[in-house]
């Protein structure tokens, strides 16, 4: 089996002449920002390295780790070419459970089923596990928009989810949301909610949090989810996450909505052993989270809790787009988290800077995917190509190499609209010399050198730790990110 | 609004015309090494289950009989000083009774979802049974059914499994074989450890949303 493409060898061409230069300012504007604050930059650091310890760790504990990430990127490929067929036996196997399907193409047709579903219910009070799709959508916010006649008080449940939704922020990671905040930060946030001014110690503000939250856990009449998995065979949805909020949503309130990106199937409850097996070692460093739920259905005959009445939105949003197309990998991901932390460019400027939902290696392919080319396309630009997200990824997407085939994807649109063309051309001037492409690329590979030792991935020395010093610097004309690369940002 | 027969249509169409066929394995840094993966014998599935289980924060008890368990049962609803313990309507489990009230400590049997709203919120430990454990993660493998709510191993602080050393499976992919190919309960979770959450600048905090204080008792 072919192992590694050429794919540095690809982009070495140096695209001016094209008229097309890497349109990196969105990304480089925040980027360049987000570098230069200490705080933050600490703050990733912290978490970046304890997650890729703490993954390395368990994963080198498992020696069938590599089969089963060669089996985990089978079953998706193979859930990919009969999506279909997936689809219609989730459906199938859902209704005949006594749940609800709907199929959502995007965004507002889950909007307007969850609003007319509360509106029927005559619901006040909606918990919500993290998710996702649902902040991939704004579900909150359309929410709150759409049908404000509805007065919905809609509440996010995982500690870090609802710190950012009190203070009207978005997470910066898939795994760890709050991870741009210190305690400083959070306790102030905090202390609002509470009206009183709450200690700056962690437990102290959890024990808050916890009493505050479980009021909403118990009142509430709807309860909305992601998925980390949907098996198709039995209709059953699986949710993880450590501090129980997911399992408390699934089970107290009266109704359960599962917002599902229709990539997050997987054929077979069998299938299950690989990828369980995987996502938490890979994104917390755990060997199971502490809460693995398996939500079938409604509550069954003679069941004392658990949702009366099941939903499941499959929504597509953008995805099926991608299905059949050279981008189709993208749609394996886990969304573990392992390409961010190990990404020597997230772990410099944290998530924020993306500009998207999604972030890291992952985000950098996906947004522009979803949401057309056109948008986000810095995006794309906000790599090293150095493959260190590849080699984390537990799905083996070729990250880089998308990364790589999307910037390709930009030439040829950049060649055939004038428009855009002309945009470039702004840019024209932020890069100075192929060269600087060169080192790069070549800093790339340094990033990657360590990486590869005993075939496992190692905290990324070298060109990031070389970017420590950016913070002083004083502040940058405008540069491409592959300048601020170069002097190490 | 999205009709489920063309939005099928639509997806069929793209898998069957897409030209692209995905070529990557993933790479040579994760193929497997020479060496076959050990098979990891699990000699003591209890000692294993215990050992996962305390690493993670949780307690973990072997009591050689059925009135062991209950003596620890009874005196951790003391040590907790509680008042009310919600449980399971399980056989297994009716024996708990008498010595818990004999020790003060009221016992809420739930029978229908009023019941179980009204006391699984503020009963102090929640006692239930586990359809397995997994001994090599410490994790229980709780089922739904009838009288076997779900917030009894969730809202209480405390929280007691009793189950039989014969239930404690090697590995996950063992738990998971229980239910491929077959009907999977309404609900089925794997609780590995108390509640934890990691989001206030990565410092542990123990008993975020569901119980801090786990305790898992096998008999035999
Ligand atoms: S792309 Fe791979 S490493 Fe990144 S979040 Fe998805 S599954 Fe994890």
């Amino acid at each position: 089996m072919e192992t590694k493409k050429p794919p540095r060898q690809r982009d070495t061409r140096d695209r001016r002449e094209e008229g097309i230069v890497s349109p990196v300012e969105g990304f480089n504007e925040r980027g360049r920002k987000a570098a230069g604050d200490k705080a933050l930059h600490d703050a990733i650091q912290l978490f970046t390295h304890k997650s890729v310890a703490g993954r390395n760790a368990v994963l080198n504990a498992l020696p069938e780790a590599p089969e089963l990430r060669e089996r985990a990127y089978g079953i998706k490929q193979r859930t990919m070419a009969n999506l279909d067929r997936y689809l219609e036996q989730m459906a199938d196997a859902v209704e005949d459970r006594g749940g609800n399907v709907f199929f959502a193409d995007d965004g507002e047709d889950v909007v307007r089923y969850i609003g007319e579903l509360a509106r029927r219910r005559g619901a006040k009070v909606i918990t919500k596990s993290k998710s996702m799709a649902t902040e991939e959508i704004e579900l909150n916010h359309r929410l709150e928009e759409d049908y404000a006649d509805l007065d919905l008080e809609i509440v996010e449940t995982d500690l870090g989810e609802w710190i950012a939704q009190l203070a009207g922020d978005t997470p910066s990671h898939i795994v760890g949301p709050i991870l741009h905040m210190n305690l400083e930060r959070v306790t102030k946030i905090l202390s609002g909610a509470a009206g009183e001014n709450l200690p700056p110690n962690v437990q102290a503000l959890a024990a808050f949090a916890r009493k505050r939250l479980r009021q909403k856990f118990l009142t509430a009449d709807v309860g909305i989810t992601g998925a980390n998995f949907g098996v198709a065979e039995t209709g059953t949805i699986v949710t993880v996450t450590n501090e129980g909020n997911g399992r408390l949503v699934t089970s107290v309130p009266p109704v359960h909505v599962v917002v599902m990106g229709i990539e997050k199937l997987i054929p077979r409850f069998e299938d299950l052993s690989v990828f369980t097996r995987l996502l938490a070692r890979s994104g917390t460093g755990q060997e199971l989270t502490v809460y693995t739920n398996f939500v079938t259905g409604p509550r069954a005959e003679g069941e004392l809790d658990g949702a009366e009445e099941f939903h499941l939105i499959l929504m597509d949003n953008g995805r099926s787009k991608l299905l059949g197309t050279p981008f189709e990998e993208a749609l394996y991901c886990i969304r573990c988290g392992a390409c961010l932390n190990v990404c020597p460019v997230y772990r410099q400027t944290g998530g924020h800077a993306y500009g998207s939902t999604y972030s890291g290696p992952i985000g950098a392919v996906i947004t522009p995917l979803l949401k057309g080319t056109d948008e986000a396309k810095d995006l794309p630009h906000a790599s090293s190509l150095c493959g260190a997200c590849w080699e984390a990824c537990p799905v083996g997407i070729p990250l880089h190499d998308l990364l790589l085939k999307l910037r390709n994807h930009q030439v040829e649109e950049g060649l055939a609209g004038k428009g855009q063309k002309a945009a470039f051309k702004v840019f024209e001037n932020t890069m100075k010399s192929p060269a600087l492409y060169n080192i790069s690329r070549k800093a790339g590979r340094l990033a990657q050198k360590p990486l590869l030792k005993d075939g496992s991935v190692k905290p990324v020395p070298g060109p990031t730790s070389g970017w420590t010093g950016s913070r002083d610097l004083p502040p940058l004309a405008k540069k491409s990110f592959r300048e601020l690369w170069k002097e190490g940002i | 609004m999205a009709d489920r027969a063309e939005f099928l249509a639509s997806i069929r169409h793209r898998t069957r015309t897409g030209k692209y066929k995905p070529t990557h394995a993933p790479d040579v840094a994760w193929t497997p090494k020479e060496s076959p993966p050990e098979t990891r014998l699990i000699e003591d599935p209890s000692a294993r289950f215990i050992e996962k289980l305390e690493a993670l924060k949780g307690h973990g008890f072997r009591a050689e009989s059925g009135d062991e368990a209950r003596e620890y049962v009874v005196s951790l609803a003391r040590s907790r000083g509680a008042k009310l313990l919600v449980r399971w309507d399980d056989e297994e489990l009716a024996g708990f009774d008498a010595p818990l009230a004999d020790a003060g400590v009221e016992v809420a049997v739930p029978r229908d979802p009023e019941g179980l709203r009204e006391v699984a919120g503020r009963a102090d430990v929640g006692l239930s049974t586990a359809s397995w454990a997994i001994a090599e993660t410490g994790s229980l493998v709780l089922e739904s059914g009838q009288g076997r709510g779900r917030s009894v191993t969730l809202l209480p602080p405390t929280y007691v499994a009793v189950l039989r050393a014969d239930r404690i499976l090697g590995t996950v992919p063992e738990a998971i074989s229980k239910y491929a190919g077959g009907k999977v309960p309404a609900n089925v979770c794997f609780h590995t450890g108390p509640s934890r959450s990691g989001d206030i600048e990565m410092s542990l905090v123990v008993g975020m949303h569901g119980p801090g204080d786990v305790h898992v008792v096998v008999v035999g």
